[in-house]
């Protein structure tokens, strides 16, 4: 924990809670571009950040302090993750703890206070959107756990910044049949963790379709505007996660003198997973909701063929 | 000669089903048939002559071969063969099927003939496996032959779930040719059974083991053992009676003869006590699965094919054993239960086309006093199946029971006996409520189109019944052959 | 070839069977099964022709090739004249159990391989018998395909899949089994799905459908 490591962290969480909005504008905009519209321009969703923040909060009647705490935790666990997580570098201040277990803790933690504030609020489509959300959960949590265990496999420790060092040594391991196994299986976990198509759509107005929304439906103003702004961060530490597992090149190690170009390679590398991501959108529709555990399920047994593979192939 | 010998059981059958594809049936092609079967018989004689005189005979580039036990089931074979082609002519007059119908039916029966003597004969257990599979793929439409919905799914059950099983006995096939050519045996010759048996020890254990476990239950599906039996009772019971006799007496013998041979192999690979295990526990559960759902049948055929998993049960107990006295009553009781079973099913076409087509138990009574030639036919091989004297399932349950008791494996017999007595009680009261008691006085509208049972229907029900007297009383004829067949199989 | 090209190759090739396996447990549709099964032939025929080139033997390049028009040619078109032109049967009905199930059984099924085919890599390792486990985990999936499917050509298909992994198990372990077997089997598995196709045509005409949930009539 010496400065160098703490500048570095510092600059991994500021960085990314700037991009996170911005990450969240370019995806729309693709997307509307794509379809024909015009769109709202990168910046809108700070835009909307700065106008939910000046709002003040509501919450409906009978609801408890989990309902007030959860937007705060929310927020919280996905910083706690950014600071983590091998993002910009990886030697973090938090390096020796970012491990695998704790990551998928935090951000379990993260949703199923969410669902919890959801149950409180007493609604229907709460209640809803709190199961549907556990579904996708069981099946997703799993998953990633098995996914990056396969590559802790080769690297011999479950802790994130081993494994992204062990590839950096290693480039051709990502080409191997247990990385590209688990790579499929983390896609699909992504996709289903944010709330992303095909899974769930963000920008759906339809109740009885919603999953992540119908949990957020009673929020309003700052609560809103945190929920929101977390929201994105989650999705920016996850696709940075997916590029520092599988393309780390460009990443910082304990030095200053890397962190701008390990910057902008984070940028480059987030933004190019973000922009297939809303393009593969546009082509998908949403799945009926009784074939999401099979999307799962089917992501699971390719990160088992993953964990397998990595430890009986040589 | 020798190529003559081993050649003729395959090549008559084949002939007399061209003889059907090309002519049809016909009252010449069917006694084609017959004289195709004695033929056979006539060979096996020969054959068991010749092999306990002077040892295994080789012919066909080594593809086919006979020892002792090799001409044991071909003589059961081709005896139960040329009943029920004697038989077929009166049962499918009975019936009401178009020409084409008849036509397929002799083509495909001579065919499954052919193909079981292919399977004895074979030296090697890759071209077993592909005998094997060709009767189910023969027997597929046999036992489709009526058109009736309950036919077709008895056959598609059948044809899928012995495939399956097959297919999985091939698995442990590869397996054992993969041990085998890692032990040095090359190409063909790691498939034959006599290399493999005689460089048995040769084989790695680890490996052997899977492979004899998978072949077992594969060739066990088979032959009626559990748990891949589901097919038995529906397919025994909607095929013609001919073919179900020949499917229950002899087909079920065949696959259980691939166990014993199997049994030779593993015995000095893996040491007696794990195939002794698996055997016995296949038993016994066969034994319980036909035991309770004898009890509450009401349908008389699938009552004998549930009888025949009783049989197979019981003969898996005596292999178990494996001691020669044990081996010997198997191969008697593969005899015996092939002729009586195959009475019975004879006997059971004809209370059909007597009743209308009705395989309820409940409709046939008082068989004894109408139709007494039937009744008594059909009574006295069901007194040979439940093992009454001088029925050679007598000797050969009783000479399983003294070898299992002798070797030490006094609960497992007492056990298996007592679910044979369980089924026996079944098989009687069932027996009893159809032939005895006065006949309904209705019955006579439901037998106006059968013809008379005349001395011509009942005359190879008869010879069968006497056969199987006869070698209940003594195997004298027989016993070198029997003695050289259980010495190749049994341990000292 | 060299090692690593071989090693790597025979893994591309048993991934991809392994992969089209599993995701014929995925598929709800029949002609998507079938198509996927046909995927599989060509892995089945990559990978004889991998162990072929590596030993420097036409017999097996020649086996490869039959195998590939037998697999990926006339058996996918068998079964897919059997499936005839009603569409209603293009969809799978039922099954005992549910896709998302099928799935997490076949990756147990996957673990239970690895663990069974121990022994078969411990009597000779080499790079072939490494990828026995892949082979042996597509037998147990066609067994479990063709437990619990319900509809007539699910089974077929789950057979097939069922003999596709035994072949390739005997390719792998030995280089195959001595050639009249192998003709003989290749020869019995056609005739299986021929009669398989006929019994399924007088299903339909008999039953109307080919959902075999319907004939439960032979029971105790």
């Amino acid at each position: 924990m010496n400065t160098v490591s703490i500048v570095e962290t510092a600059t991994q969480v500021v960085l990314v809670i700037a991009v996170a909005p911005v990450l969240t504008g370019v995806m729309r905009q693709i997307r509307a571009r794509l379809e024909g519209r015009a769109g709202a321009g990168l910046l809108q969703p700070w835009r909307d950040v700065r106008k939910l923040m000046r709002r003040q909060p509501t919450s409906p009647v009978g609801s408890g302090w989990v309902f007030r705490m959860a937007p705060l935790v929310l927020f919280a666990t996905a910083a706690v993750i950014s600071a983590a997580v091998p993002l910009l570098t990886t030697a973090t201040a938090l390096t020796r703890s970012a491990d695998l277990l704790v990551v998928v803790g935090l951000l379990a933690l993260g949703t199923v206070t969410l669902a919890l504030a959801a149950l409180d609020t007493g609604t229907a489509f709460g209640g809803m959107g709190a199961s549907r959300e556990m579904m996708v959960l069981a099946l997703a949590e799993p998953t990633i756990l098995l996914g990056v265990f396969a590559l802790s496999a080769r690297a011999g420790s479950t802790n994130l910044g081993t494994i992204v060092t062990a590839t950096l040594h290693q480039p051709l391991r990502v080409l191997s049949p247990a990385s590209l196994l688990a790579a499929a299986a983390m896609t699909v976990v992504v996709i289903a963790e944010t709330g992303r198509l095909p899974v769930d759509n963000p920008s759906t107005h339809l109740e009885l379709t919603m999953i992540h929304e119908a949990m957020v439906l009673e929020y309003s103003g700052a609560d809103l505007g945190l929920i929101e702004l977390a929201s994105s961060l989650r999705l920016t530490v996850l696709l940075g996660l997916m590029a520092s597992l599988f393309a780390p090149w460009g990443i910082a190690g304990a030095t200053f003198a890397a962190l701008p170009l390990a910057a902008l390679a984070f940028l480059a590398k987030v933004t190019v997973l973000a922009a297939a991501l809303a393009t593969g959108e546009v082509f998908l529709a949403k799945l009926r909701l009784f074939r999401v555990p099979e999307l799962l399920a089917g992501s699971f047994v390719l990160a088992m063929l993953a964990v397998a593979t990595s430890f009986l192939l040589a | 000669m020798e190529t003559l010998l081993l050649i003729a059981p395959v090549a008559a059958p084949l002939a007399a089903a061209a003889a059907c594809g090309a002519a049809g049936w016909r009252r010449i092609t069917a006694a084609l048939g017959v004289v195709a079967a004695l033929l056979m018989l006539a060979d096996a004689t020969a054959l068991a002559l010749r092999v306990t005189r002077s040892g295994p005979v080789v012919a066909a580039g080594g593809l086919l071969r006979a020892d002792a036990l090799s001409a044991w089931m071909l003589l059961v074979v081709a005896t139960v063969a040329t009943l029920a082609c004697w038989a077929s002519p009166g049962y499918l007059a009975a019936g009401s099927d178009t020409g084409h119908r008849t036509r397929w039916y002799g083509v495909l029966l001579h065919l499954f003939i052919s193909a079981m003597a292919v399977a004895i004969l074979a030296s090697n257990l890759g071209l077993f496996w592909v005998a094997i599979e060709a009767t189910t793929i023969v027997t597929a439409f046999l036992v489709g032959h009526h058109r009736t919905p309950t036919a077709l799914e008895a056959a598609w059950k059948y044809v899928v779930i012995c495939s399956s099983a097959i297919a999985i006995a091939f698995l442990g096939t590869v397996l054992l040719y993969y041990t085998a050519r890692h032990a040095g045996l090359e190409g063909s010759r790691a498939l034959d059974w006599a290399t493999l048996s005689a460089s048995a020890h040769l084989l790695d254990p680890g490996v052997t083991r899977i492979a004899v476990g998978l072949a077992v239950i594969g060739f066990g599906a088979k032959a009626g053992l559990v748990p891949l039996h589901a097919w038995l009772p529906d397919a025994h019971s909607q095929a013609p009676a001919p073919v179900s006799a020949l499917m229950s007496g002899v087909l079920l013998s065949v696959a259980f003869y691939a166990v014993l041979r199997i049994k030779i192999i593993a015995d000095v690979a893996l040491g007696p006590a794990f195939l002794r295990t698996l055997l016995l526990v296949l038993a016994i559960s066969t034994l319980s699965v036909a035991a309770v759902l004898l009890i509450g049948q009401r349908d008389y055929k699938r009552m004998l094919a549930y009888s025949s998993m009783e049989h197979i049960g019981l003969m898996t107990v005596g292999a178990a054993t494996g001691s020669r006295l044990a081996i010997a009553a198997v191969l008697l009781h593969i005899a015996g239960h092939g002729l009586a079973k195959t009475v019975a099913f004879l006997g059971s076409g004809h209370i059909l086309h007597h009743h209308g087509n009705s395989s309820d138990v409940a409709a046939v009574r008082g068989l004894a006093t109408r139709i007494p030639l039937l009744g008594g036919a059909f009574g006295l091989a069901m007194l040979a199946l439940l093992g009454f004297p001088p029925a050679a399932v007598f000797a050969s349950e009783l000479g399983i029971a003294r070898a299992g008791s002798a070797a030490g494996f006094g609960w497992a017999i007492a056990g298996a006996f007592g679910l044979a007595l369980l089924a026996f009680v079944a098989l009687a009261v069932r027996t009893g409520a159809m032939l005895l008691g006065t006949a309904p006085a209705d019955a006579g509208g439901a037998a106006v189109h059968a013809p008379r049972f005349g001395f011509a229907a009942a005359a190879p029900l008869i010879t069968g019944l006497a056969l199987v007297s006869a070698l209940g009383v003594t195997t004298w004829p027989v016993q070198r052959l029997l003695t050289a067949a259980a010495a190749i199989v049994g341990a000292r | 070839m060299n090692d690593t090209t071989y090693v790597q190759a025979l893994n591309v090739a048993g991934g991809l069977f392994l992969l089209a396996a599993v995701g014929m447990l995925s598929r709800r549709q029949i002609t998507s099964m079938i198509r996927l099964f046909a995927v599989q032939g060509v892995a089945l025929v990559a990978l004889v022709a991998v162990l072929g080139v590596h030993q420097h033997s036409l017999e097996l390049m020649g086996v490869a090739a039959g195998l590939g028009v037998l697999r990926v040619g006339v058996l996918p078109h068998l079964t897919r004249r059997a499936l005839g032109a009603a569409p209603a049967e293009r969809r799978e009905t039922s099954s005992a159990v549910n896709i998302a199930g099928s799935l997490l059984a076949s990756a147990a099924l996957v673990l239970l391989a690895y663990a069974v085919t121990r022994p078969l890599i411990a009597l000779t390792p080499s790079a072939a018998t490494a990828v026995l486990p892949v082979t042996v985990s597509v037998v147990l999936i066609g067994l479990f395909a063709l437990a619990t499917r319900h509809n007539a050509l699910s089974q077929v298909v789950g057979f097939l899949l069922l003999d596709n992994g035994i072949t390739a198990t005997a390719f792998l372990a030995t280089s195959g089994v001595p050639i009249i077997v192998e003709l003989g089997v290749s020869f019995d598995v056609l005739l299986v799905v021929v009669v398989l196709q006929v019994l399924t045509v007088r299903l339909r005409s008999t039953f109307g459908t080919t959902n075999l949930d319907g004939l439960r009539e032979l029971r105790d």
